[in-house]
């Protein structure tokens, strides 16, 4: 224990710099995957933006289809998606936030396109019933009503990716990848294991991080009429 | 009512709504006219097609064919954001947003109008001292922290926001529980002395209809008209066997409300100690103030019945519910200070009940 508190205090600037990558990298990998979603479920949920010669059957199966495609994304085995990307985009950083926001993507499409159907068709007929349009409902109706469930879902990708994102170490990404499959590939020799432990804790701490994050943006977003 | 000679607010001409993939249409070829200042109730059994109508007149529902005109004025093909601006819009469910505080639920419309602050918050609290709730304790809760009743007169007020010539009201009150409805019900009537607004009100409940409209339109199947006409008519002079067994039970007691006392006939009464008495007249004794106080004495009956009183500004309704639960073969009709103006006997007015409704 003595050993490990004085591995950390050794290499603290090392550390510190490990806990802002691993932070950023899920940071701009989820913060891409929400824009991404939010488009994406828009353009799919709201039928005045799809075109009206779609069926409605079609409208639903397009909406599927987009699920499936993203749930696929994210069942393909992150080794082997890191590695894919490697011919296309090299390398480090940008390989890394690709994939990480591939799988990103899923959780806050699913809750956006939850958030957005589960409110309240009466809600919606009495906009549309004082005379808003489209645009003026989807975004000062439908979306505060549907932020607490899409909140959760960029909630849920956050943790998910905390833990992918070490994989990017083998393509050389940022973050707690590093110690951890560094530790891991040298186990039994001096610190390895202090770096495998301080890979997994980072993670958590990371976590941590993210928690206090989201109560306080939660707090700041979520409309006080609909705070639970 | 006044709307002889005048242009209607409301008027649909030859409108008709067919649902796609369906054969037959919902409303087919329907012209009414809803005169201005008017509540019109639209009645009917479910599926008539009288939500549709009342939807069709902010294009909610856009009609296959036919014309919609506003205060004479072709909506038909006006932008329909626009249109539902200028129309007030209440329905069962509320729909309050609520993520929007009660003041800014009221000035949904009114902002969109791009009225100024200080207008806009004047008016929320104007409406909400109209519809019965303290500003100060409401303007800045949230529509979940407000009763069922609450929030519907939150959504009339919303209606109200931006002075709009013309409501739609769609049952309204039709979930809310008989008694907090009754009240709303008066409340609304209340309002609407006030603001004379022109109001259509779909319902799928007789008495409500009868006790609101200025005109009732009864609907049968696929929005035909059956009838439009006075509640009183229409329970009086069903048009046709449809309207006669849609009304159907009760009607004759429905008129009952209809009928104010204060246009009946009301029969003497001699006050006792005045002098001798005939025989053949009910005689009342009077307290100090000169209100009731008992029976002297009612012709036909052995012994003094139980006393009774209905106000002068009551309906024939109310005289029979006093008459019924007090058990006394006669009412006695006072007037604001509470002193007899005379009474009503339970034998003449079933023998002079008349089947349109007026008594003698």
């Amino acid at each position: 224990m003595g050993s490990y508190l004085q591995y950390l205090s050794e290499n603290s600037t090392e550390l510190v710099f490990y806990a802002q990558q691993h932070f950023l990298l899920v940071g701009y990998s989820v913060a891409l995957a929400s824009v991404i979603s939010l488009v994406l479920a828009l353009v799919l949920h709201t039928n005045q933006l799809t075109p009206p010669s779609w069926r409605r059957s079609l409208q639903v199966g397009s909406r599927e289809t987009a699920l499936l495609f993203a749930s696929a994304a994210l069942t393909v085995p992150s080794l082997a998606l890191f590695g894919m990307l490697q011919p296309l985009l090299g390398l480090g950083v940008t390989p890394s936030i690709v994939a990480l926001t591939l799988y990103a993507v899923y959780p806050v499409l699913r809750n956006t396109l939850a958030g957005l159907s589960g409110v309240d068709p009466a809600i919606l007929e009495a906009a549309r019933g004082v005379g808003m349009g489209p645009v003026r409902r989807m975004l000062r109706v439908q979306l505060p009503l549907a932020w607490p469930v899409i909140i959760s879902g960029i909630r849920v990708a956050v943790l998910i990716v905390i833990s992918i994102a070490v994989v990017a170490a083998v393509i050389n990404g940022p973050g707690f990848g590093k110690p951890l499959q560094d530790g891991l590939a040298r186990l039994g020799s001096v610190n390895s294991f202090n770096e495998v432990i301080t890979g997994t804790l980072g993670c958590l701490l990371v976590a941590a991080g993210y928690e206090i994050v989201f109560v306080v943006v939660r707090r700041l977003t979520t409309p006080r009429g609909i705070r639970v | 009512m006044s709307d002889a000679g005048q242009s209607p607010m409301i008027a649909l001409e030859g409108v008709s709504k067919t649902y796609p993939k369906q054969s037959k249409p919902a409303v087919a070829e329907l012209n009414l006219q809803v005169p201005e200042g008017a509540i019109v109730t639209l009645i009917g059994p479910s599926g008539c097609g009288k939500t549709t109508i009342l939807k069709m007149m902010n294009r909610l529902i856009e009609p296959t064919t036919g014309r919609i005109l506003l205060a004479g004025e072709d909506v038909t093909d006006v932008n329909a954001d626009q249109l539902r601006r200028r129309i007030g819009y209440v329905i069962q469910q509320v729909g309050l947003f609520p993520h929007l505080t009660i003041a800014d639920n009221i000035a949904v419309v009114p902002k969109m109008l791009g009225w100024d602050k200080r207008r806009v918050a004047s008016r929320v609290d104007e409406l909400l001292h109209l519809v019965g709730m303290e500003p100060d304790d409401f303007r800045d809760r949230y529509p979940r922290q407000l009763s069922g009743g609450q929030q519907q007169r939150v959504g009339v007020a919303r209606g109200l926001a931006a002075d709009p010539p013309v409501m739609l009201m769609d049952e309204p009150f039709g979930a809310i529980d008989p008694i907090t409805r009754e009240r709303l019900q008066d409340e609304f009537l209340e309002v609407q002395r006030q603001v004379a607004k022109t109001i259509c009100f779909v319902t799928h409940d007789l008495t409500e209809a009868v006790k609101l409209g200025d005109r009732i339109a009864v609907f049968a199947a696929r929005g035909r008209l059956a009838q439009y006409d006075t509640p009183s008519e229409v329970l009086a002079h069903p048009a046709d066997a449809f309207v006669a067994e849609f009304v159907g039970s009760g009607a004759a007691v429905r008129r009952l409300s209809l009928l104010q006392i204060s246009q009946l006939e009301l029969a003497q009464i001699v006050i006792s100690g005045a002098g001798a008495a005939p025989k053949d007249q009910p005689v009342l004794s009077v307290d100090g103030a000169g209100r009731p106080s008992a029976w002297h004495h009612v012709p036909g009956s052995e012994r003094p019945p139980a006393l009774v009183t209905v106000p002068l500004s009551g309906t024939v309704y109310d005289a029979v519910d006093v008459m019924l639960d007090g058990r006394a073969p006669v009412v006695v009709v006072v007037d604001d200070d509470g002193r007899p103006r005379g009474a009503l006997r339970w034998d003449a007015l079933v023998a002079d009940l008349r089947p349109n409704g007026q008594l003698r």
